[in-house]
């Protein structure tokens, strides 16, 4: 008996010692948790309009600035307008601008979607036509690495760019991850809205097809708008 | 060459070539196969599972009396655990691109046979000076070949070496292609495969 309340002592010991630990390193360290996410978030808005290439590395300070310079964080009100921050009503939708020389080059819009395992998180850059995707990125998921976690690798956000989200007539579409390769699998009129699927991760493209729809739906006015701004 | 080979000596060098725990006892590949198509994340690896192993070996072996023996193996753990979250989230705030890239692999550390395997036969044996340096040699000793696997991987799949281009383009323009295969797992196996050949080769004679 004795013996038995000496492992449960031991154990709730150790387990108070071990929790405390890690309570410290967490808390101590959340600081720069935060600030590492926040600049990755914008690394990856950077990213999706092209303005920085994965594989090349910059310094904080320098994607901090091209931040600042190029990308200009605005609201989308329930007519597709675009407000600054402080006109902005509670149900106005965010989005970021990339700004050159005072055009709007593209606008970014956040794509909160379901996964497989969890939300996907990530970017969806527009062309100022309104119509084509300019790039995707991912910043944070939960899917399995190797399989769904693909979304986060180059050769499968690259095939974003350049896509569509009107079909032939000019109908809303969206654009849908393919099950397999889009050369293989979907009709020639229908490619250009359709990225390559990844191979054994159908549900993690269904959902993020979904979400990116239901996004871009949400996003509508805005598209609208920009497309009607260039047949003028 | 004549090294005078004391206990300690020995507790520390065995393990980095003779009885390496991947290519002499085959464990640990798992993590092995994941992060080595680039050198550097296999370095980060390489750290963050020395560092775990040394530490765990060192607070079992210090806690070995203590330890009741009907619970030891889920004391193992947690003490494990604890170093790889500690290790994680030390990571993240300090080498964020990295601990993206390395994914699951510093958590599956907790699993990673090699830190049970000494913690259980030597850590809870042995005083706390020689399973540390136990904790050490056999980091080394994994450190050793994911490192070397990993420079065989990232140069011939990738020609790159810490993502700097190391082969010269001219080699590009007659002809020399990259080895696409190299960056697949399969890769892995065989140039661990190869290392067990030549280790066992080598410490044959």
């Amino acid at each position: 008996m004795s013996n038995h309340i000496r492992s449960i002592i031991f154990a709730a010991v150790l387990s108070i010692v071990c929790g405390s630990l890690l309570t410290l390193a967490s808390t101590g360290l959340k600081e720069y948790h935060l600030k590492n996410i926040a600049l990755d978030k914008q690394k990856n808005i950077l990213k999706s309009v092209g303005l920085i290439q994965e594989d090349k590395e910059l310094s904080t300070n320098s994607i901090e600035e091209l931040y600042t310079n190029s990308i200009r964080q605005m609201w989308v009100n329930f007519e597709g307008k675009i407000v600054p921050k402080q006109k902005k009503d509670t149900k106005d939708l965010p989005v970021y601008l990339h700004v050159k020389n005072g055009n709007i080059q593209s606008y970014i819009i956040p794509v909160d979607s379901r996964g497989l395992w969890g939300r996907i998180s990530g970017y969806l850059a527009l062309k100022k036509d309104g119509v084509t995707v300019s790039g995707f990125t991912v910043y944070n998921h939960s899917e399995t690495p190797g399989l769904g976690g693909e979304i986060e690798k180059r050769w499968f956000q690259k095939n974003f760019a350049g896509k569509k989200i009107l079909d032939d007539r000019g109908n809303f579409v969206s654009v849908a991850i393919a099950k397999g390769r889009v050369a293989d699998k979907i009709p020639e009129s229908r490619q250009k809205n359709f990225v390559d699927g990844i191979s054994g991760a159908s549900l993690t493209g269904k959902f993020l097809s979904e979400g990116l729809k239901q996004t871009l739906i949400e996003y509508e006015t805005l598209s609208e708008r920009f497309r009607k701004m260039k047949r003028k | 060459m004549k090294i005078t080979r004391n206990k300690a000596f020995k507790v520390f060098f065995t393990p980095i070539w003779e009885s390496n725990p991947v290519s002499g006892q085959i464990l640990g590949i798992c993590s092995a196969l994941a992060v080595t198509v680039q050198l550097k994340t296999a370095i980060v690896m390489s750290l963050a599972l020395t560092f775990v192993l040394a530490f765990s070996n060192l607070s079992i072996s210090l806690m070995r009396n203590l330890i009741p023996r009907n619970i030891r193996i889920i004391v193992e753990l947690t003490v494990i655990a604890t170093l790889v979250i500690f290790t994680d989230q030390v990571l993240k705030a300090f080498l964020y691109d990295i601990s993206k890239q390395l994914s699951i692999f510093v958590g599956l550390i907790i699993t990673n046979c090699i830190i049970m395997g000494r913690a259980e036969t030597y850590a809870l044996g042995n005083p706390p000076f020689l399973s540390l340096l136990d904790g050490i040699g056999n980091g080394l000793g994994y450190s050793q070949i994911l490192i070397t696997v990993a420079i065989m991987r990232e140069l011939l799949g990738a020609g790159k070496l810490f993502g700097f281009q190391v082969i010269p383009d001219a080699f590009y323009a007659i002809g020399y292609k990259n080895m696409g295969f190299m960056v697949l797992a399969p890769g892995a196996f065989i140039a661990i495969g190869l290392i067990v050949w030549l280790q066992k080769t080598v410490s044959k004679e």
